[in-house]
């Protein structure tokens, strides 16, 4: 058990370190970076922890400034009882706001996604592969993926937009064959991975991030083997090409066959998330878009 | 006194070492070095983190909330004294109180500390994670061709929290608590702080929040080192051999450390490689056994308690998920 001025200084310490933390969080809200390590619906939740944070944090000032003597006690809650646990202790709540205070808030890539497994097979795990002719399907959800497909397929130029990427890569692919020949347009970073036989295979590909950066996957179309490509990993580019079925491994799976690759911005949102009606999302966008 | 730094020592070393060698490193280098491992390790670690961060706080609070507010009678009161209906309302408390994994814990100890029962506290923290409305809704978003995974996940997480309840009922009689209750149990000394309740509220939501978030840290750091280094895409092959593929899914749920609102989105990529009855071990078991928590349980309970549990959640997942894969 800890000695009340020992404790005092306990107290001042993590009222610093909790509202370090608050400040951290405030400072990402305004720099508008959380969208690198969150999804939007638990931004809304993380955004608003400064709160208890910076409460917790007078709290403890209060008791370590004004608390009376017999009052402070750490009979409950143990606090650490040598200086040097205290020391590692405290360093360990420093260390993720040292590395988030000095390494630049940057959107994962193609290191990552190379360690997560990019699939070239994209199937959407919704669907699965089976599909049927036309624009029909059995269930609900591949309804969802046919509706939007038929919307799509009217259109000279199909563009994947990032409000509905994976549904839009979803739909693509489930209905490759009646989009094969097709202009498509897409966004995203330059995916290069070492393929067999000293081939370099390319994508365009984003994240697609569910709940946090943890759980993010790639998702993209594969480039036709053709290309010549000499940008870097990694470069923020625009694909304008003919869509094509190929066969890989034991199966089909689309490529691109690009017509113009350009160089872009990274987008201020990196990554892609899911849509929850990605056809009403397509209404929207495509009214949007008519003003 | 020497005992608790020594429990200490091996847990905070490495975060001391990372520290020191982090500062050195950065004199070394005045510019950030362009590193895509550091990148990458940064943008996994601080997302587990603060995607956490509200259910620890959450959880701390409402743990703290309820040591202040509500009397230890009242609440021993609310629990039923026969073990089926105690297991049973204890499964269902996850509806009313929806918090993640990691808000879990300070708040059982808090209704440990008021009386509930070992059994039902157990099995309030391996149903609550995976028996609530948020988490059902994601995993049927997450796997929407597949509904019967969607109950099977909450059939199985409520097979496997109520048989260890009843297990842990006949078997253990001393509550395993590392801290012991006799030490609290009367509370014959409630100090007064300055500011009255509130500030008492918030005073021990930041004591739970550094008991439990060191605990949060270090599993974050070792969850973003294996996504970091540990290549994915190459293990898939395991998926053409069925046991392995049990094994294996249930070691990536422990290792990933995932969110049970999230961890569906992560196990539906692996729909095409993995049998169903994997998948289903990989979410039930994520939830109620993963490093960050194990270290938590571990803070939480004596070490030969928190084995047995260890060991019992991972045979009843093992052989519940295998049955299931049976049956269908």
């Amino acid at each position: 058990m800890n000695d009340p001025r020992t404790i005092r200084v306990h107290y001042l310490l993590r009222a610093a370190i909790l509202l370090l933390f608050a400040l951290f969080i405030a400072h990402l809200v305004r720099q508008d970076a959380l969208h690198y390590y969150v999804a939007p619906r638990l931004a809304r939740w993380v955004r608003l922890c400064p709160l208890p944070l910076v409460l917790m944090s007078l709290s403890l000032a209060l008791q370590a400034l004004f608390g009376k003597r017999g009052d402070l006690c750490d009979c409950e809650h143990r606090l650490p009882a040598s200086g040097a646990a205290g020391g590692a202790l405290y360093s360990l709540f420093l260390f993720p706001l040292l590395l988030g205070l000095l390494l630049p808030d940057r959107a994962l890539g193609s290191a990552a996604a190379a360690k997560k497994g990019f699939e070239f097979a994209y199937t959407s795990p919704e669907t699965g592969s089976r599909r049927q002719a036309d624009f029909r399907a059995e269930d609900p959800y591949k309804a969802e993926f046919a509706e939007l497909a038929s919307r799509l397929h009217l259109l000279p130029v199909v563009p994947v937009q990032p409000e509905i990427f994976s549904e839009t890569i979803g739909a693509l692919n489930l209905y490759k064959e009646q989009f094969a020949g097709r202009t498509v347009q897409v966004t995203g970073f330059l995916y290069r991975e070492r393929g067999a036989g000293g081939i370099d295979m390319f994508a365009v590909s984003r994240f697609l991030v569910q709940c946090c950066t943890a759980d993010a996957t790639p998702v993209g179309i594969m480039l036709h083997p053709q290309t010549p490509i000499s940008l870097p990993a990694d470069t923020w580019i625009q694909v304008r090409g003919k869509l094509e079925v190929v066969a890989y491994g034991d199966g089909e799976i689309m490529g691109l066959v690009p017509e113009t690759i350009s160089t872009v911005p990274q987008p201020a949102t990196p990554y892609v998330y899911t849509s929850a009606d990605s056809v009403a999302a397509w209404d929207e966008l495509s009214q949007k878009a008519a003003y | 006194m020497s005992s608790l730094t020594l429990k200490w020592l091996p847990l905070l070393l490495p975060a001391a070492f990372l520290l020191a060698a982090g500062v050195i490193w950065l004199q070394a280098f005045p510019a950030p070095p362009d590193n895509v491992y550091l990148d990458t390790f940064k943008t996994a670690f601080l997302g587990i983190l603060l995607e956490a961060l509200p259910f620890v706080l959450l959880g701390a609070l409402l743990s703290s909330a309820l040591r202040v507010f509500v009397a230890d009678e009242t609440l021993a009161r609310w629990i039923p004294r026969r073990p089926l209906p105690a297991i049973l309302l204890a499964c269902l408390l996850g509806v009313i109180f929806p918090v993640c994994e990691c808000g879990m814990i300070p708040l059982v100890r808090r209704l440990m500390h008021k009386g509930m029962p070992v059994y039902a506290a157990v099995t309030f923290i391996l149903a609550g994670p995976i028996l609530n409305p948020v988490v059902y809704g994601a995993t049927l978003t997450a796997f929407r061709a597949h509904p019967d995974l969607a109950y099977a996940r909450m059939g199985l997480a409520f097979a496997v929290a109520v048989v260890v309840g009843l297990v842990l009922f006949v078997t253990v009689k001393k509550p395993p608590l590392r801290l012991s209750l006799a030490r609290t149990a009367g509370e014959p000394h409630r100090p007064e702080m300055r500011g009255g309740k509130a500030v008492s509220v918030f005073v021990h939501t930041a004591d739970e929040f550094f008991e439990m978030g060191k605990y949060l840290i270090i599993g974050c750091l070792l969850t973003a080192g294996i996504q970091t280094f540990l290549d994915q895409g190459s293990l898939s092959a395991i998926g053409d051999r069925p046991l392995l593929s049990y094994l294996f899914m249930m070691g990536l749920a422990f290792a990933l450390s995932l969110c049970s609102t999230s961890d569906a989105f992560v196990a539906s990529a692996f729909l095409h490689t993995f049998p169903e009855g994997a998948l289903l071990a990989f979410m039930v078991l994520g939830p109620m056994l993963d490093f960050k928590n194990a270290l938590m349980l571990l803070s939480l309970f004596k070490t030969g308690f928190a084995l047995l549990l260890f060991f019992l959640i991972f045979a009843l997942v093992f052989s519940g998920s295998v049955l299931f894969s049976l049956v269908l």
